[in-house]
């Protein structure tokens, strides 16, 4: 009862309360200049007084007169816009009466200066806040160096006289802020004569109570002018980098660092890393990190004409300077390398350069396991071999991209490279006949030096015409390379069922080789409308190579041997010109062209460089049609697919042509064949490739055919010859009728969203390849097909599991000799996981176990390998991170690789690191990241 | 005497535009950078931010143009054909995304065509609106002087700056973004991570611009299921921690 009463009276009370002020207004009013002159079509804004939101607007109409009927009644803030007038700003509270009439409005006229600044400094707000006014510091160009005084006389408005006195709107600037702190003393002076106007990122102008009203307390109603400069924030600059090292059991050790700095328009960066645990280079984030902007470079290739489809090889692919990390699994290596780079880019000029140095001592002991079918026999050879190779690399690589203007553009590159390479190689090779019957043995003792020197350089120059759609581009390129070298060779052959029991044989190598590649392409392009467009190109090469190669006996006071000794002088000449349609419409992409080619090649073989020609000179010319078509279709649904047809001609190797043995292992003669022709084939694939941005799911299918008409293949002369034993001879020759299929499929689902990913890929390879041996043609087949299967279960942020298996299965299959056909099987089973088990400690396993399998060979072993490393992080923003690691737990490590072609099949097995453990610490910057699961986007 | 002409430069046009039947084509030049966007989604850690920005350096930012046309009382916003990048020379054809936002300020009804992870959907609804909050900044755009106006959108996590005309009484503007006094000139979205600022303005007669395609091959749904559709998604890839705007427009 007492509520009800309250609540009477509180509705009451309310109803009183309310009752003075009308629920629904009207605001109306006339706007006018403060000269009183009229303002049609001003734009009149309600907003809520608290955060400015916008709640009514209308314009003033032709008379000027503007206004709200029937608002609510409550407190507005009333805001007037006009073109060349200061926003005006009028707070109104609730109104007493259902009218509100404000009369006439008077809104002042923005100054000359101001105007101007407004209108001059496209894109660059001029903000007036109350009666501050703020000019932004950076769309007022100054030249390098400028002081702040400099800039502040190009602000409109502010007039700075010769002693560096300054006024805003005619007024003096009596104090001076930096981020509104005073900068010493009270001299406005000292800040904008010694400050860099580059710092400086707004500029205030503002009134304030005089010095005096702040130092007495007392507001005389005086105001002074005064100026802040606010400094810019700079996040476009900065440093980065991370520096680690680490100590293991068994001596094993590593050490590493990378230091970055940058800012808007230069990237520096310095890497280094030394270990003994098989890191012979960077990996993909670090080349990124090194290479920074500079990663990836489109345009880049000069050899216009058909993409794709290896027509012709212009450069290296191998030009990247940076070594990468690739470490095939077998032996002991010893690492180090450091490099800097530099990065300029003004977005009109880009200039990158680099520096690397790197280099690698590999030890490798490893037996391999040969057996090598004849027309109705077989042959057994192990081999026992222990290697020691040491290779360093000095590179410096520069790049250079300059746009003139908007239709002109230029690329140059160049890189130079500097390599050494020396090593010893004993092996000691074991033959027998299929009935465990040993025939020979033979040790060999391989020293070699190298040195080589390369220089490889290219510009491309494009140009846009003004005919929208018509360019031509031209390109060039100089690439030189010298090789010195010498061999030191040894071999001591045992017979076992001869009469000579033991032949030896010592030989002393050594060769010069120069290679001089000239080349040059153009391209054309010609819009024939919006969606045809026709492309020309034309492309040359020349290149020379000079191989002086000559073979001295060191035990008959080394003499040169004759026989094996060859200087041979080779040139290979490139002509392509080529046409090509092209159509480009929504997502359809298709281009069908032709090109003529000529291929020459020259050579001379003598014995030594001065001596007399071996062979008349070889002049031959080969002139090829080559069709070429790509077609490429973006469906609806993020589904493309793509279509590739291409006729390729690739010219010999060199080696492959010179007429004199190479007789290194007295087992394996290497013969070339001067008569070799180009090698010929039709290549066509198809893509298929789907992407549901939804769940990420996504597919790739990838087909692939080569026919051959003519193929470059190895023949093998197979021949017990007295004091070798069983010698192979391997001479190229054309053959036709060799064939591939290769299918790749890649598929990923989500079966649970976030959580459970399902990965599946697989493939189907069949291939032909004829070849001869002893004369006799023998086709080898080999189909084969891999699978793998795996989940990804990441059941929260903190906990990410892994489980794969993987299945390869080879079946070899040889024409001559049916009953020696060969399975091969490959099995591996992997699991991973990933666990941030308390705060800021992570435990990181991976457990796998792989089987090699060949029957026929009597081959099965098993290798299961299990790491597993415990970190954790420190410090402030988690900059340090020590992790205990253990490499192969259970002491399993060994490097297997089985392989059969042609008419062999072996089996390799190398020693490399097994199990050790190691401490590392590594201090990084930026921090560590604590997430596990880095999102790979970028 | 500078000072007569260039007051009468300044205020000659505004009369004009006074005068003018405001029916014509705006076009905007869209920025998109890739690693502004990447910055302001809070969640991705500062290692791989510091990271896209150093690999990228100056290359992150793609353009495109976009063509508004605007009468009174209604607006269509949509892909121009025109490509704005210097060094796209046409060879190459992209598909063409079905894509338009057309506004009836009258009727206060949207009809907006677009692809969402590689689907159409057709959403037809009311004008959703936008708590613009007006500033006192003034700036230029392509000849006509901006007020400052802000809004957030705590979905997408957007800092939305507009700056719309004084002197084109339209309420229209590029994307979804419109419902100021003025016609919105430029947006800036969290620190030019997206920007589209008009370049170009043709005061003409339209004639079919408006028009819609007589088929469109989509899913027709209203603006709130819209919003759920993009909730739900950017909800997920918080909770993944990736980033969010591969596949839906920024």
């Amino acid at each position: 009862m007492k509520q009800l009463q309250a609540l009477t009276i509180f509705l009451l009370l309310t109803h009183v309360v309310f009752s003075q002020n009308p629920s629904k207004v009207t605001i109306q009013g006339i706007i006018a200049d403060t000269l009183g002159e009229d303002l049609p079509f001003a734009t009149v804004m309600l907003l809520n007084p608290k955060d400015s939101a916008l709640i009514n607007f209308t314009r003033s109409d032709d008379k000027a007169a503007f206004s709200f009927k029937n608002i609510k009644n409550t407190e507005y803030l009333l805001k007037i816009s006009y073109v060349g007038y200061l926003p005006y700003q009028q707070y109104l509270a609730p109104s007493v009466s259902e009218l509100n009439d404000l009369g006439l409005v008077k809104i002042k006229p923005i100054t000359q200066e101001l105007l101007e600044v407004v209108i001059r400094t496209a894109k660059a707000p001029l903000s007036i806040r109350g009666d501050t006014i703020e000019y932004n510091a950076s769309s007022f160009k100054v030249p390098p160096g400028s002081t702040v005084e400099d800039l502040l006389r190009r602000l409109p408005g502010i007039d700075v006289d010769a002693d560096g006195n300054i006024k805003a709107q005619g007024k003096d600037i009596k104090k001076l802020y930096v981020d509104g702190k005073t900068f010493f003393g009270d001299d406005p002076k000292s800040a904008t004569k010694n400050l860099d106007a580059n710092i400086i990122s707004k500029v205030q102008v503002f009134t304030e109570k005089s010095e005096q009203a702040k130092l007495t307390g007392i507001d005389d109603g005086k105001k002074d002018k005064a100026m802040n400069l606010e400094l810019k924030e700079e996040y476009k600059k900065g440093s980065f980098g991370k520096v680690s090292a680490a100590a293991g059991t068994s001596d094993r050790w590593a050490a590493r660092g990378n230091y970055n700095r940058f800012n808007k328009k230069e990237q520096f960066s310095v890497l280094g890393f030394a270990n003994n645990i098989n890191q012979t280079g960077v990996n993909w984030e670090d080349y990124g990190e090194f290479k920074g902007q500079n990663s990836f470079n489109n345009n880049d290739n000069g050899d216009f004409g058909f993409g794709g489809g290896g027509n012709y090889r212009y450069f290296n692919s191998d030009d990247s300077e940076i070594p990468f990390n690739n470490y095939d699994g077998r032996g002991f290596t010893k690492n180090a390398g450091t490099g800097v780079n530099y990065n300029y880019d003004n977005k009109k000029t880009k200039l990158s350069s680099s520096y690397f140095y790197n280099q690698t001592q590999l030890n490798l002991d490893q037996f391999s396991k040969r057996q090598t079918f004849l027309k109705d026999s077989s042959f057994y050879s192990t081999d026992t071999t222990g290697k020691s190779d040491f290779r360093s690399n000095h590179s410096v690589a520069v790049r250079f991209e300059h746009e003139f203007d908007s239709t002109n553009v230029l690329i140059v590159k160049g890189n130079l490279r500097f390599s050494q390479n020396n090593g010893e190689t004993i092996q000691n090779q074991l033959f027998s006949k299929g009935n465990n019957v040993n025939t020979n043995s033979l040790y060999l003792n391989n020293g070699n030096d190298l040195n080589s020197l390369r220089f490889t350089s290219a510009a491309i120059f494009r140009h846009k015409f003004k005919k929208k759609g018509r360019s031509l581009a031209i390109s060039g390129g100089y690439n030189d390379s010298n090789s010195d070298g010498t061999e030191n060779l040894f071999s001591l052959n045992k017979f076992f069922q001869a009469t000579t029991f033991t032949e030896q044989i010592r030989q002393l190598n050594t060769s010069a080789n120069t290679t001089k590649q000239l080349k040059s392409s153009v391209l054309f392009t010609e819009p024939l409308s919006k969606k045809w467009f026709w492309e020309s190109f034309y492309n040359f090469s020349n290149t020379n190579t000079q191989v002086n190669r000559q073979v001295n006996d060191p035990e008959k006071n080394n003499e040169r041997v004759d026989k094996l000794s060859v200087f041979y002088d080779n040139s290979i000449q490139y002509n392509r010109l080529g046409s090509s349609l092209r159509y480009a419409h929504q997502g359809i992409n298709i281009t069908a062209g032709l090109a003529a080619q000529q291929l020459s090649l020259n050579g001379k073989y003598s014995i030594d460089k001065s001596l007399p020609l071996l062979t008349a000179p070889i002049d031959k010319k080969y002139t090829n049609l080559t069709p070429n078509v790509n077609a490429n279709f973006e469906l609806p649904n993020n589904k493309y697919l793509s279509f590739s047809y291409g006729y390729n001609v690739r010219e010999p190797q060199i080696n492959d042509l010179q007429p004199i043995p190479n007789v290194n292992n007295p087992a394996f003669r290497t013969e070339g064949n001067p008569n070799l022709r180009p090698e010929r084939n039709h290549n066509a694939s198809v893509g298929f490739n789907y992407w549901n941005p939804a769940n990420f799911a996504n597919m790739n299918l990838n087909v692939e055919y080569s026919k051959y008409d003519e193929q470059i293949i190895y023949s093998q002369t197979i021949e017990n010859i007295d004091k070798v034993g069983i010698r192979t001879t391997t001479r190229p020759e054309n053959l036709s009728g060799g064939q591939t299929v290769q299918t790749w499929l890649w598929m990923n689902y989500p079966i649970i969203k976030t959580k459970l990913t399902a990965t599946a890929n697989g493939g189907i390879n069949f291939s032909k390849t004829p070849s001869k041996i002893n004369n006799i043609l023998n086709e080898t087949t080999n189909n084969g097909g891999n699978i793998g299967l795996g989940i990804n279960l990441t059941p929260n942020q903190k906990l990410i599991l892994g489980l794969r298996g993987n299945i390869r299965f080879n079946n070899i299959e040889y024409s001559i000799q049916k009953e020696q056909n060969q399975k091969i099987r490959n099995q591996s089973l992997d699991a991973s996981v990933k666990w941030n088990f308390a705060k800021k400690y992570y435990l990181e396993s991976n457990f796998n176990y792989a089987a090699y399998k060949n029957e026929r060979f009597g081959f099965d072993q098993k290798v299961p390998i299990w790491n597993l490393s415990v970190r954790r992080l420190f410090l402030k923003e988690n900059k340090l991170e020590m992790r205990l690691a253990a490499f192969d737990l259970l002491n399993r490590q060994v490097n297997i690789t089985q392989s059969g072609t042609q008419n062999y099949v072996i089996t390799n097995t190398a020693q490399t690191l097994a199990r050790y453990f190691m401490l590392s610490l590594t201090y990084n910057l930026r921090g560590h990241e604590t997430k596990m699961n880095k999102g790979g986007h970028f | 005497m500078k000072k007569i002409i260039f007051v009468l430069i300044i205020l000659l046009p505004s009369a004009m535009w006074a005068q003018q039947s405001f029916e014509g084509k705006a076009r905007y030049l869209v920025t998109h950078n890739w690693t502004k966007k990447l910055d302001a989604v809070p969640y991705i850690s500062k290692q791989q931010k510091e990271r896209s920005a150093y690999m990228w350096g100056n290359d992150s930012e793609w353009k495109l143009y976009n063509n508004l046309y605007f009468n009174a009382t209604t607006s269509k916003f949509e892909d121009s054909e025109e490509k704005a990048d210097p060094n796209d020379d046409n060879r190459w054809a992209g598909r063409k995304e079905l894509f338009f936002m057309k506004r009836d300020f009258a009727n206060n009804t949207m009809t907006d065509a677009m692809e969402f992870l590689g689907k159409n959907y057709l959403i037809e609804d009311e004008i959703p609106p936008i708590n613009w909050k007006i500033l006192n900044d003034l700036k230029e755009v392509a000849g006509h002087i901006c007020m400052k106006a802000f809004a957030e959108d705590t979905l997408k996590n957007q800092n939305i700056v507009a700056w719309f005309a004084q002197d084109i009484p339209i309420s229209a503007g590029p994307d979804r973004f419109s419902g100021l006094p003025g016609m919105i000139l430029e947006i800036d979205i969290n620190d030019g991570a997206m920007i589209m600022s008009v370049d170009k303005i043709e005061l003409k007669k339209l004639t079919t611009e408006f028009d819609l395609p007589k088929k469109i091959k989509s899913k027709k749904i209203n603006y709130a299921e819209y919003h759920d559709l993009e909730t739900k998604f950017i909800k997920e890839k918080r909770k993944e921690e990736s980033f969010p705007f591969w596949g839906i427009r920024y």
